[in-house]
């Protein structure tokens, strides 16, 4: 089985076998930068530290995907463009909803489109044009999305749809890892590098969050 | 380092900072209902005007209990009445249904439907 060979791979020498590093270095980044704000102001996103501890752990997952997709490089038109709708999509929807569900519907529609649409086009570009376009018009889709589901949850039960939601979008974002593996299983690594690139897009991504839910415009349902 | 030691380090960051983030949480559900005790309470009864609530603008006293019901005129996911910065989020399904809850401070809160479609100002003074 494919699957038990992924899992086997993730303790290997390929690049399945540093996803884990990643993700544990891309996770301590963004506690570090959360840490450093609840230092200087404990008070300024104590109300939506769910919301933040999630989107820290959204954004370390994220960058295993960029780390397997930057190391093959190039893929067939089918992978590349399911590559870009998954990463756009995912990464616009979750960011989308828990800025959506801490100031609104227009902030957290803008942030969660424009995190998806890049998060789309660095993922999708794998397989050239097609995938690129994949990858915006997920983002774009996912973003706007994730941030009126929260906004229509309000005064439903927000916190257990955070959990599903997010839930869901983690078992997908690694069967996506798992897909990437299994398409590419028989190709050799393209590219090395080191974790700073996953590093540098969860501390700005966490950084940018923490900043948006503290100073961003709220819409009059969050006063 | 090994990915299995890698993997532990994970559960254990995600342990530590959960914990902390957890026991350093203020409020985050969005379902809090403030009732109180209607006895003297100041009552408030919104309509729906041109789209949106009206009174666009109410005021009321502070410390004394104030109990806010939608008339008729009120429909959809309007009757779904909130105001985040007092706790107070209520679907008011009838117009005798009310929503009771006694604002401390004085000051300017923005009241609004669920969507934030709808929206006013309750001044307290």
């Amino acid at each position: 089985m494919s699957f038990k060979q992924f899992i086997r791979e993730m303790n290997g020498n390929r690049v399945e076998g540093e996803l884990i590093h990643t993700f544990l270095y891309s996770l301590i980044t963004g506690v570090i930068i959360y840490l450093a704000i609840f230092m200087i102001n404990k008070d300024l996103v104590r109300e939506y530290n769910l919301y933040l501890f999630l989107a820290i752990l959204t954004y370390s997952l994220l960058t295993l995907t960029l780390r397997q997709v930057r190391a093959y490089k190039h893929f067939n038109c089918m992978a590349g463009m399911m590559i870009g709708m998954t990463a756009g999509m995912i990464a616009g929807f979750l960011p989308g909803f828990y800025v959506g569900a801490t100031n609104g519907m227009f902030i957290g529609g803008v942030f969660g489109m424009a995190i998806g649409i890049l998060f789309g086009i660095w993922n999708g570009k794998c397989c050239g044009v097609m995938g690129i376009m994949e990858g915006i018009m997920a983002g774009f889709m996912g973003g706007w999305m994730g941030a009126m589901t929260a906004v229509m949850l309000f005064n439903d039960h927000l916190i257990w749809a955070t959990y599903i939601v997010t839930g869901v979008s983690w078992v997908i974002m690694f069967l996506l890892n798992y897909m990437i593996y299994f398409e590419m299983k028989e190709s050799e690594r393209a590219y090395h590098e080191s974790h700073g690139i996953g590093i540098l897009f969860s501390a700005l991504l966490t950084l940018l969050t923490i900043l948006l839910i503290a100073f961003g415009p709220r819409s009059a349902l969050f006063g | 380092m090994k990915s299995t030691m890698a993997l532990i380090f994970v559960v254990i960051v995600i342990a530590l900072a959960g914990f902390f983030i957890y026991n350093n949480s203020g409020d985050v559900s969005g379902d809090v209902v403030n009732d109180g005790d209607s006895g003297d309470a100041q009552k408030v009864v919104i309509g729906l005007k041109d789209g949106n609530y009206y009174p666009q603008e109410i005021r009321v006293k502070a410390g004394q209990a104030v109990e806010v019901s939608l008339d008729s005129s009120v429909v959809g996911c309007y009757r779904s009445f909130n105001i985040k910065q007092l706790g107070v989020s209520k679907y008011l399904k009838t117009p005798s249904d009310s929503v009771i809850f006694t604002p401390k401070d004085k000051g300017s809160y923005r009241f609004a439907c669920s969507m934030g479609m709808g929206t006013g100002t309750l001044i307290v003074e």
